[in-house]
């Protein structure tokens, strides 16, 4: 695992792989879609259970991508890593992404079901505050001309926002909220019904195959920048 | 059995699945575009990195016979 740390070899090992990504990723995708579409609407909530296969695996990739990058962020600020770096970086407009399609896809579900498209309860604001860091972490890295500044700034950034994450896990236990409790992971096993916990997998895995290709892809462009980067450098000294 | 009728919500579903496919859409084709630029611009200023390190090589040979060549 940690021979990956090398950029050479990470390069050698994620080549063959990320094309098999990106095909599972399609695959998935297209049965999750097929799966979403021929489950029963739900018996209380009628069709708009459709909107829960887009929204629980965007809401869930969010917050683990940015587990992600806050660990790489820990890397980058503590070994000075640049592949750890060069990870952070690459999972920031995914993760800024996924949080965004939770948060307008939730919207979407909220108002035939609560009757309002947003209210400030502790899910839906930690959330958007998750939503905010990703903006804060991009907008820093591109403020900073210096990259090595930059980056460090970032890091510190992207490890600050680890603390909301257990807020944006727990909120709906530890306050009274809209948002109805945890169904997947929770004590005594999922709550939802099989006919709609396989399409919702699916769905989870084909998100989860999709951000690792482009994640992966996102990391190799990054080490291929750097190193064009460098020749222009050398290029540039030459002159 | 494929169900595509929402009604009646329609206006919700349809929204969320597009915006959904919009973004995922993007997402990947930022990557693959961007990934593809920047290996281009390498395998640019590689093949110039080359032509650059052969010049003097090429020059020295140059030189090396100039001064071997009998007068």
């Amino acid at each position: 695992m940690f021979g990956l740390a090398n950029p050479e070899r990470f390069m050698r090992f994620t080549g063959p792989l990320t094309p098999w990504l990106w095909g599972a990723a399609a695959v998935l995708l297209a049965a999750g879609t097929w799966l979403s579409f021929t489950a029963p609407g739900d018996y209380q909530q009628g069709d708009t259970v459709r909107i829960m296969f887009v929204h629980v695996p965007a809401a869930s990739l969010g917050t683990l991508v940015y587990a992600a990058l806050g660990i790489s962020s820990f890397f980058a600020l503590v070994f000075r890593h640049p592949l750890a770096d060069a990870a952070a970086r690459a999972a920031a407009l995914p993760g800024a992404a996924f949080t965004a399609l939770a948060l307008i896809t939730g919207s979407l579900w909220g108002q035939p079901m609560w009757g309002t498209w947003w209210v400030w309860d502790a899910r839906l604001t930690s959330v958007l505050v998750l939503f905010l860091f990703y903006l804060g972490y991009m907008a820093l890295r591109s403020a900073i001309d210096d990259e090595t500044r930059a980056a460090r700034a970032a890091a510190v950034l992207g490890l600050v926002g680890l603390i909301n994450l257990p807020i944006v896990k727990f909120s709906v236990d530890w306050w009274n909220t809209l948002h109805q409790p945890a169904s997947l992971l929770r004590a005594g096993g999922s709550s939802l019904a099989p006919v709609f916990l396989w399409p919702l997998l699916t769905m989870m895995a084909a998100y989860a195959a999709l951000f690792l290709a482009v994640w992966l892809t996102s990391i190799r462009t990054e080490i291929v920048r750097r190193r064009v980067m460098s020749l222009r450098a050398r290029a540039a000294l030459e002159a | 059995m494929l169900d595509l009728d929402m009604t009646p919500y329609a206006a919700f579903v349809w929204p969320a699945w597009g915006i959904s496919a919009l973004v995922l859409a993007c997402l990947v084709a930022r990557a693959v575009v961007v990934s593809r630029r920047w290996k281009r611009e390498l395998k640019r200023l590689e093949s110039e990195q080359m032509r650059t390190d052969e010049t003097p090589t090429i020059r020295a040979q140059a030189a090396r016979s100039a001064i071997a060549q009998p007068e």
